[in-house]
């Protein structure tokens, strides 16, 4: 009997001294299972049960489970580190160079002027105003008639205008859309649209023979130049911050009365100073008149500015050039 | 307008110095440009709004400072002015005779004796400070006096003018005239002219004649003031291409009350300096007075649109400074208009003086009230905004580039190219009518190799009846469809099926609906053999091109042969978009796949081996995959062999291998009719 407990001592040694000598995972593994295996040494004894005397069966089975208990806690706590050493052998040798540059995304970029379009229509969406387009290559009433243009005026040598016939233009400002809408819609209504307008000018760093602008315009009761300077208020906001100012200046343009010229100024970009973004005003009673809309019980306000500024301003952009020149060395800055 | 500080405070005194006059006037609506010189000898540099003629002289000006300075007071020589001469006289004399509707107003000085003499040092300076150059004292004067008043002044030599008489005339055909600056003008009927009792002298408010001119050796003279219509100035000057101070002022208009006093401020300014006795005659023909007008204005609507509180003490005392006659009623104010005010005419100019005089900063800031319609995008432009996200998830990048260029080889149909008629320069004279050229300029700008961009934008074509001018987008695509990197091998390669992919990327905004046809008639700016046609609507409607460059093209303009292209019209794109998305449940069974591979000749397109197989599997089949085409060794010329796997998953039930390997057979035994050979 004593012989018996015996060998489950030694093997228990054994095993035990195994263990601690497995220097891998792996030969872990196979002292595992010469102990422990359906073969083992120490799960074999138990095959040796029946040659046990009866009344010496249990103390014998306890003591080799006991055995494999402890046998069992000893490969656990073996494993433990024995993995953690080769991970940290293994974590080293795949190490990686994290300097190394990155794989670029393969989506594409929008080009600058789409970036400051989205941003415009965000604000003016909020708002509840319609985007709409309306041509490139215009009719010169829509240009310039519907907008209250007298014949002739010194007004229209502001607008150098390029001409494909006669009648048809390419429109020097996006106001045109204005006649498109008030032919078909009566107020109340809030449009505005984004688009490529043309002076036949020289060019030069602020000044090209083509850019874009953003025309909007409203038309209720009761709009006054309050909500005029409120909503350039919250346009200018979105883009160059909430710390912006809106100045009015009286300014001349056919299709408002009272016209303002406006300006902004931030402490962040501007150091304060003055800077002109675009025209505006109440629209003029003839173009609502013309149009069949009651004078006494609607007002409307519109604006316009070179969409250009809005990038030149707010990322410095020094040459109107680059806008149409797709570099993009240029372009990948914004986007 | 370039006006000496020391000229502006003859007329108005203000504690102001000349930087806060010149903030003061671009709040009244007058821009200071450009502040030079300090003090005294500051030069203000105003730009004058094109409806204001009346701010276009220093009286004017001071007229602004006077409404809108608390601080500003009149001098004697602006009440002298205002008040036009108090006693100033003239009369008739067959000299002039007016035959022309217009001129409304035409006067003169006739001086019988001469002064030659140069200007003094201070009427120099001010005219030089106001850009102009010192000639002689008379002719100074005549300048100077438009600078202070607005009303411009012609010098003659009466000597010159035959019969020594003025006749204010159209021209009459065939006539001519030299200008003062020695150019030689045909003239037209519709040009007015000043003329003696034989010929044009001078161009009516625009530019005298050489021959008449006052000169230095001039012994009798006559100074001319007087009011032409301003549309007939413009036409005239523009016509004869001059541009002067004179037809600058007449176009935006001249005060006709003014006329007379001019006349008496240069006789006064001529005698003071010069120590000549009066003129000896003072001759003033005024047939067309202007009319007087009179509007009602309601202060209660002038605070409506301002959405300002002003009272109607200051909207009076307001107009009053601006020279606006009023008659306060109830809840009305007549409003007399000044006559150098022509620009107002209704109620909503009155408006705009008194918000401009009150001052815009007192404007509060409200955002939009009231009824607020539906905002957002809709219709073809928010398909297209959709169409400009799936461009960017294909990896290209966005250009955005001129619409007038000069012709170029990629041109779509250059027979139907539009013209401007007055270009900016010869490279710029058409109106695009692809945005391919662009996109090959835009691909050569970076370095013309690895580039994956494209364009929505307006392109034109001249019609048969109108010039089209249509949204149309385009790609174009070269090298690296990936930018290189050390960790892959190899970065996919643009080529044909990378735009054909695009497109039919894009074709899920029209429900699926776009197909690929051989031309009819090849594009040529297209490999012959290598181009489809895009079609949408069950194939009825071509929509555009997809394809690879022409080889010979690439190589003239630069662009590496393995460029790919695609040019699509997307009005007719999205002339009936499906944008309905309905569900389809998912199947939770398992799939089951099978491949086969076969040997077909190669003239059977493989969209109709596509279609048989999904006409013979019926709904079952979830996904074809063509993945791989083989021709050469082992198959005959003039076939290929089409390895294809296929999905099959049913709703509710597992397939069976048996079913699966039947419904196999069955697809095979259809491609059979078509030509094929199970491999």
């Amino acid at each position: 009997m004593s012989t018996s407990l015996d060998t489950i001592a030694a093997i228990e040694a054994e095993a035990l001294q195994s263990i601690g000598s497995c220097a891998t995972t792996a030969a872990l593994k196979e002292a595992e299972s010469a102990f422990l295996g359906k073969k083992g040494s120490l799960s074999g004894l138990m095959q040796k049960l029946g040659q046990i005397d009866l009344a010496e069966r249990p103390s014998f089975g306890k003591a080799v489970n006991e055995a494999k208990a402890r046998v069992e806690t000893e490969l656990a706590a073996r494993e433990k580190h024995l993995r953690a050493q080769e991970r940290a052998v293994q974590f080293e040798a795949e190490r990686i160079d994290i300097t190394m540059p990155g794989r670029t995304a393969t989506a594409g970029r929008e080009h600058i002027l789409q970036l400051t379009t989205n941003k415009i229509k965000e604000v003016f969406i909020g708002l509840g105003f319609e985007y709409m387009e309306s041509p490139e290559l215009e009719h010169f009433d829509y240009n310039f008639s519907a907008l209250n243009y007298p014949p002739d005026h010194p007004a229209m040598d502001e607008q150098d205008t390029f001409y494909v016939t006669d009648d048809l233009l390419l429109r020097t400002q996006c106001t045109s859309l204005q006649g498109h809408v008030f032919e078909t819609t009566q107020p109340p209504l809030r449009k505005f649209t984004v688009g490529r307008t043309f002076r036949n000018e020289a060019v030069d760093r602020t000044h090209g023979h083509t850019f874009h602008q953003v025309d909007a315009f409203m038309v209720d009761e009761g709009v006054s130049m309050a909500h005029l300077k409120g909503t350039l208020r919250a346009f200018a906001s979105a883009m160059f911050g909430d710390d912006v100012k809106v100045r009015f200046r009286p300014d001349f343009f056919p299709f408002v009365e009272p016209g303002v010229d406006y300006a902004i100024s931030t402490k962040k970009l501007f150091n304060g100073r003055w800077v002109e973004l675009g025209g505006a005003g109440l629209i003029h009673p003839n173009i609502l008149r013309r149009y069949g809309i009651d004078t006494e019980k609607y007002s409307g306000w519109a604006f316009g500015l070179g969409v250009e500024r809005i990038p030149m301003m707010a990322y410095g952009v020094d040459d109107l050039r680059h806008f149409l020149e797709n570099d993009l060395r240029f372009l990948n800055q914004f986007a | 307008m370039k006006l000496p500080l020391s000229l502006l405070r003859e007329y108005v005194t203000t504690p102001l110095n000349a930087q806060e006059i010149g903030d003061l006037l671009t709040m009244a609506g007058f821009e200071l440009e450009d502040l030079t010189g300090e003090d005294e000898s500051a030069v203000l540099d105003v730009k004058v709004m094109a409806n204001r003629g009346d701010g276009l002289s220093a009286f004017g000006l001071a007229r602004e400072i006077l409404a809108k300075d608390p601080g500003a007071k009149p001098t004697d020589l602006y009440t002298k002015v205002s008040g036009r001469f108090e006693n100033a006289t003239a009369g008739t004399s067959d000299r002039v005779t007016i035959e022309t509707e217009t001129c409304s107003r035409y006067a003169c000085l006739v001086y019988e004796s001469v002064v030659q003499q140069a200007s003094p040092k201070w009427l120099e300076e001010r005219l030089t400070q106001a850009g102009q150059r010192s000639i002689s004292l008379v002719v100074d004067l005549t300048n100077y006096v438009m600078l202070e008043l607005g009303q411009p002044l012609h010098a003659f030599d009466l000597d010159q003018l035959s019969g020594q008489k003025i006749v204010v005339r159209q021209a009459k055909s065939g006539e001519k005239l030299t200008t003062l600056n020695g150019v030689e003008h045909e003239l037209k009927a519709h040009h007015m002219m000043i003329c003696d009792s034989d010929k044009p002298v001078a161009a009516a408010g625009v530019m005298g004649g050489v021959e008449t001119e006052f000169s230095d050796s001039t012994k009798r003279m006559l100074i001319e003031s007087a009011h032409f219509n301003n549309s007939s100035v413009r036409k005239t000057r523009k016509e004869l291409g001059l541009n002067t101070e004179a037809s600058y002022r007449f176009e935006r208009s001249v005060d006709p009350e003014g006329v007379l006093a001019a006349l008496y401020r240069f006789a006064e300014l001529y005698s003071q300096i010069s120590g000549a006795p009066a003129p000896n005659e003072i001759i003033d023909l005024y047939p067309t007075k202007p009319k007087q007008v009179t509007i009602a204005l309601r202060p209660a609507r002038a605070r409506k649109l301002w959405g300002m509180e002003i009272s109607d003490n200051e909207m009076l005392t307001i107009l009053q400074k601006l020279g606006f006659g009023v008659t306060p009623n109830s809840d009305t104010f007549e409003v007399i208009v000044p006559t150098w005010r022509p620009d107002v005419t209704l109620e909503e100019d009155v408006i705009e003086e008194i918000g401009r005089v009150y001052g815009y900063e007192h404007i509060p800031e409200l955002l939009p009230q009231g009824t607020t319609p539906r905002g957002g995008v809709f219709g073809v432009t928010s398909i297209i905004d959709t169409a400009k996200k799936t461009m960017l998830r294909c990896g290209l990048d966005q250009v955005i580039s001129h619409t007038m260029r000069d012709a170029h080889r990629l041109d779509f149909n250059p027979d139907r190219r539009v013209l401007v008629r007055n270009p900016h320069s010869p490279e710029l004279q058409y109106l695009r009518s692809s945005l391919l050229p662009s996109l090959a300029d835009a691909a050569l700008r970076n370095g013309g190799k690895n580039v994956r961009l494209f364009e929505i934008g307006k392109v034109f074509v001249q019609g048969e009846y109108v010039i089209d001018e249509s949204p149309e987008l385009s790609i174009l695509v070269t090298g690296d469809m990936q930018d290189q990197h050390f960790a892959q091998k190899s970065s996919p390669q643009a080529d044909f099926w990378t735009v054909k992919g695009i497109i039919e990327e894009l074709g899920k905004l029209v429900g699926d609906d776009v197909q690929f046809a051989l031309p009819r008639l090849p594009d040529h700016r297209f490999h012959p053999t290598r181009q489809a046609g895009i079609m949408v609507d069950s194939g009825r409607l071509w929509v555009g091109t997809v394809g690879k460059i022409d080889p010979d093209y690439a190589i003239e303009i630069g662009l590496p042969t393995e460029t790919y292209m695609a040019e699509m019209d997307l009005l007719v794109f999205f002339q009936n978009p499906n944008t309905e998305v309905k569900l389809r449940q998912i199947s939770r069974n398992p799939a089951v796949r099978r491949d086969i591979a076969f040997v077909i000749p190669t003239q059977v397109p493989y969209s109709e081996v596509e279609s048989t197989i999904r006409i013979a599997a019926g709904p079952v089949l979830e996904t074809v995959n063509l993945f791989d085409v083989y021709s050469g060794k082992g198959i005959e010329e003039g076939f290929h062999s089409l390895a294809i796997s296929m999905q099959f998953r049913k709703m509710g039930e597992n397939y069976t291998d048996a079913e699966a390997n039947e419904l196999r057979d069955k697809i095979v035994a259809a491609i059979q009719e078509i030509g094929g050979v199970l491999r």
